[in-house]
């Protein structure tokens, strides 16, 4: 009988120069059959498409040091950079009149309006330190298209689904991208555990072994 | 007139308000403490290359956490000065000691540090090493790192001597391992 399983599929460290669907198919299209689900590292598809920076590269605006310091120390939009970097992504007032509003729903108790109001890239954005080297000296951001990449992924090897996650060891799973029939939910719940592991294991491609086979058995 | 007024000293205080508080946040503040740093140390020597160590601590005084976004060592052993040797120099931190000269970006939260662990290699360019460094000479070396925080990126330099009479107590008491 077959059973859901996890395969985390290590790969060399993958740069702009390489395109997710291809790395895949290097590294793991031995291993993927038709009732799996392919997903990828939400960071790692970013850093393929280019979508970083050096905060060298960046000028941050006066209000990019100011708002920053209104967010925790914690968070990667706490520095200028991180902050001017998501300006750059979603407007520099959108994310102020986000900030504002922000403000003021927490004083009435409210957490996390900020980041619902000032847009996705808000949210996605990982400071410096936030990837593995060469990159941890970055500012990277969210991957463009994710629902596109899936598709694509999904076409290329004729699997279940495929799809694109944030997951850290914060039991904290998020999918950004999913191929059509997938229910995103259910796919975060698999993963919650994060079987992508740390940056340094460079496993950013996980595989679901087995989800249409389960899937259906538990719908029967 | 009154409500202008009004509205005048309203966006002052506001100013004054957030001034206020950016100046009661700081920012981070390292320090690389070079006069706490230990004794250089003769980690491997051959008949022609001699490599020391010390380790150098570091501390974020600042109020805010801050990251290390670059840390290298530059040695400044001019040919005029000593010419005997060829200098390679690399830090690593002690926490996670790695030998590609590589600084991976460090988060460190105010009020604490950690250490780096310096390494020279001294490389002779004719004969034996431990007789060319009975005529070494002090050398200079600056550590150089790239902060960012809560304000703008920068970057600065904190200074040590890497002395002729250490480099030869070093050698006297001979290697110690890595």
């Amino acid at each position: 009988m077959a059973e859901l399983e996890l395969i985390p599929v290590r790969t060399r460290i993958l740069t702009p120069k390489d395109n997710i669907v291809d790395a895949i198919a290097e590294y793991a299209r031995d291993r993927i059959g038709p009732d799996d689900i392919v997903s990828v590292a939400e960071s790692v598809v970013a850093i393929t498409q280019n979508r970083m920076i050096r905060p060298e590269e960046l000028e941050p605006s006066f209000l990019a040091c100011l708002l920053c310091r209104f967010v925790p120390q914690k968070g990667s939009l706490s520095s200028a950079y991180g902050m001017q970097a998501a300006m750059n992504a979603e407007g520099k007032w959108r994310v102020a009149f986000a900030m504002v509003v922000g403000m003021l729903a927490k004083l009435v108790g409210k957490n996390g309006v900020f980041y619902e109001l000032a847009g996705e890239q808000a949210a996605l954005i990982d400071d410096v330190t936030g990837t593995m080297p060469p990159f941890d000296k970055h500012i990277v951001y969210g991957p463009a298209d994710p629902d596109g990449v899936a598709e694509a992924i999904k076409a290329r090897f004729g699997c279940y689904g495929a799809a694109v996650a944030d997951v850290n060891d914060l039991k904290r799973a998020a999918i950004l991208g999913i191929s059509k029939g997938l229910e995103p939910k259910q796919v975060a719940r698999i993963l919650i555990d994060n079987p992508f592991g740390n940056a340094s294991e460079r496993t950013p491609i996980v595989i679901i072994k087995n989800y249409a086979q389960v899937a259906a058995k538990e719908s029967a | 007139m009154n409500f202008l007024v009004l509205l005048l000293v309203l966006i002052i205080a506001a100013a004054v308000v957030i001034w206020l508080y950016v100046a009661r946040q700081g920012d981070a503040e390292f320090e690389f403490i070079v006069d706490q740093r230990t004794d250089f140390r003769l980690t491997e020597l051959t008949a022609g290359q001699a490599v020391f160590s010390c380790v150098v601590p570091f501390v974020n005084k600042g109020t805010q956490d801050g990251t290390i976004m670059d840390c290298y060592p530059r040695h400044l052993l001019p040919r005029e000065q000593f010419d005997a040797v060829k200098v390679e120099s690399r830090l690593a931190l002690e926490s996670r000691l790695r030998d590609d000269g590589y600084f991976e970006a460090l988060i460190v939260p105010k009020t604490t540090g950690g250490n780096v662990v310096l390494t020279v290699v001294l490389t002779v360019r004719q004969g034996d090493i431990r007789a060319t460094l009975a005529e070494m000479v002090d050398m200079s070396l600056d550590i150089v790192y790239q902060v960012v925080a809560r304000s703008r990126w920068y970057i600065h330099k904190q200074r040590l001597v890497m002395t002729a009479e250490e480099i030869t107590r070093a050698l006297s008491a001979g290697p110690t391992g890595a």
